[in-house]
């Protein structure tokens, strides 16, 4: 490793994991929080329950109402049950969750001074900006993979013919994610020299660019505007290429318009948080 | 080649604050020198401009010969910096900080474990090693901080107030570490320090820095010496000391005050037992003789008129102030 980017990225990403993995709370927290989510919201909105047809209909009109009903979950929801459908909404909300915090070690390292010894040292600024995004993409893929299991464990039904490639894929779909909130998030900590100011621009996005997703609903009950600000958020693209690969949602020409904005999304928020990290740091 | 140059450097603050106002110093190789002045004089800021933390508003500065601006690479690979705030991970072991320390200097993990265990050592932290640095005492975290700043074997280090706030035993120890490492390693040593004693018993030379400019400049005892050197103080009757003194040739002036000369010499040790033995041979009999030697705060006080005061802090506020901005 004779590389200063590479040395210098690889300590200080190992620092970052050494300390995560040195505070239990945090990760357990990491943990249970996620499978508050998905249990409390996830199973507590039961649609199949609130669209039952009432039982003094006719039986015979009762069983056909209810079969359109149900087509018309299984049309949005792709499933009967909700769970299914926001539990792989909730995979990217945490991502996001987590990735809002990456700015915070760096405000910390700044006002703990520890950042003056990395600056002194022969590394490359974006070494130490890119330390800090790469700890998150390992973090929130270690919660990913947590959430995925324990969906599962709670009664997730995939679709039909599921393989490990659709697993794989959502993966890379997470960890596209991932790493370009984590970019935005690092790089808007660049220049802050307090964690309250961190805190408040966390508060400030996170409900936000989780409503104008279709993690939680999706687009086509939304407004025209509403799908506007959806169709820009990464958020959407992520939870739109999750549901595909594992529930079978939606079909091949959009999702590459999905895949396509996260590829080029994620690069371009690297490409800039890295230049504002060599720049600014 | 001189191990730091500096002309004419300047730094202002955001907001106007001006740090730095026509900084110039020259400092040896294999020196150790200090650098001494009051909170906010601009030690700090001289430092960082050194150690390329931040860019001059104007003038130039040269580490091992390189420019801090256009070399900042080169420079920083050459040297070690400890900085003024406590650096140090407090999450991890002290160990575990050395190792990452020698890992962005470009060091392999064998490699940077054989040398922060040869540091440890050096510092007295071989038990403490495996402690996260978050038990450590004020003393005992400074002492890793100098061992993380030596881990790659720079050729000129920077430890900006090394003994800041440590009760006595914890600064004493750091005198010997770094007059251990000037003396058996040959490191340049540049550290800055408000406490006028410990420039003047730890450093080869000197230079008094106030409102953001070197005012004087040399060994302790040379600027001692250029304020007129010590002062003998005796009681004698029996004969004219004073004129039997006015021929000595060591002696450069005599005041006759409340009933007691004060006999003006260059080196006060040397000249004792010649200013004693002068007056017996006279006839004149020395009732009482004591010495007196100037002190760098009297340097302080004749290069700037104030009296020297070692307070603690406005410096933080500016320090906080600082540390959001840098190159």
């Amino acid at each position: 490793m004779k590389s200063p980017l590479i040395h210098g990225t690889y300590g200080l990403f190992v620092r970052e994991m050494k300390k995560w993995l040195r505070q239990k709370p945090q990760i357990i927290f990491a943990f249970v929080i996620p499978v508050v989510w998905l249990l409390l919201f996830g199973k507590s909105f039961n649609l199949t329950y609130l669209l039952n047809v009432p039982l003094d209909v006719p039986p015979e009109v009762r069983a056909v109402i209810q079969r359109a009903m149900e087509q018309a979950l299984l049309r949005v929801f792709g499933s009967l049950d909700y769970f299914n459908f926001f539990a792989v909404g909730m995979l990217s909300a945490f991502a996001l969750f987590t990735s809002m915090w990456s700015g915070m070690s760096l405000v910390w390292d700044r006002r703990l001074g520890y950042l003056e010894r990395m600056l002194a040292a022969p590394i490359p600024r974006v070494s130490i900006y890119l330390a800090k995004v790469l700890s998150t993409l390992a973090k929130g893929l270690l919660q990913f993979s947590f959430m995925l299991l324990f969906v599962f464990v709670v009664g997730f039904t995939p679709k039909q013919g599921i393989t490990i490639m659709d697993i794989l894929a959502v993966y890379a779909v997470m960890a596209s994610l991932i790493l370009a909130l984590a970019a935005i998030f690092t790089a808007i900590a660049i220049r802050i020299t307090s964690h309250d100011l961190v805190i408040s621009i966390a508060n400030l996005v996170n409900l936000p660019l989780l409503f104008t997703s279709n993690a939680i609903f999706p687009l086509r009950q939304m407004p025209d505007w509403l799908k506007l600000a959806a169709s820009l958020n990464p958020l959407t693209h992520s939870t739109s290429l999750s549901r595909y690969f594992l529930l079978g949602i939606g079909s091949p020409s959009p999702l590459q318009i999905h895949a396509g904005y996260m590829i080029l999304f994620t690069l371009a928020c690297i490409a800039v948080g890295s230049i504002v990290a060599s720049r600014y740091l | 080649m001189s191990a730091v140059e500096a002309s004419g450097l300047v730094v202002v603050y955001k907001g106007g604050v001006k740090a730095l106002d026509g900084f110039s110093l020259s400092v040896g190789k294999r020196e150790l020198f200090a650098l001494v002045g009051p909170n906010g004089a601009g030690k700090t800021t001289a430092m960082k401009v050194f150690t390329t933390l931040l860019k001059p508003t104007q003038g130039e500065a040269y580490v091992a010969g390189h420019n801090v601006l256009s070399e900042a690479g080169e420079v920083r690979r050459i040297i070690g910096y400890v900085p003024q705030n406590l650096s140090a991970d407090d999450e991890l072991t002290g160990m575990e900080n050395l190792v990452l320390q020698g890992r962005l200097y470009g060091m392999n993990s064998p490699e940077a474990r054989r040398r922060a265990k040869e540091l440890l050592e050096m510092v007295g932290l071989v038990e403490a090693g495996n402690r996260v640095v978050g038990s450590y005492s004020g003393g005992m975290r400074r002492r890793l901080e100098i061992a993380m700043g030596l881990i790659h074997t720079p050729e000129i280090l920077f430890l900006d107030e090394p003994t800041l706030g440590l009760d006595v035993q914890s600064r004493l120890l750091i005198w010997e570490h770094i007059k251990q490492l000037k003396n058996e390693e040959g490191v340049t040593i540049v550290f800055t320090t408000h406490y006028m004693d410990e420039a003047d018993r730890l450093s080869e030379r000197v230079g008094i820095i106030d409102s953001g400019r070197v005012v004087a400049l040399g060994s302790p005892s040379e600027l001692k010496a250029g304020i007129g050197g010590d002062i003998i103080v005796l009681k004698a009757s029996g004969g004219d000391a004073a004129d039997a003194l006015r021929g000595l040739e060591s002696v450069s002036r005599v005041d006759y005050v409340d009933g007691e000369f004060r006999v003006k010499v260059a080196n006060g040790e040397e000249a004792l037992p010649e200013v004693v033995k002068h007056l017996v041979q006279r006839g004149i009999t020395v009732e009482r003789v004591s010495l007196t030697k100037p002190s760098l705060d009297q340097v302080f006080v004749e290069y700037t008129g104030k009296t020297y005061r070692e307070e603690e802090p406005p410096d933080y506020l500016l320090q906080t102030y600082i540390r959001g901005r840098r190159m």
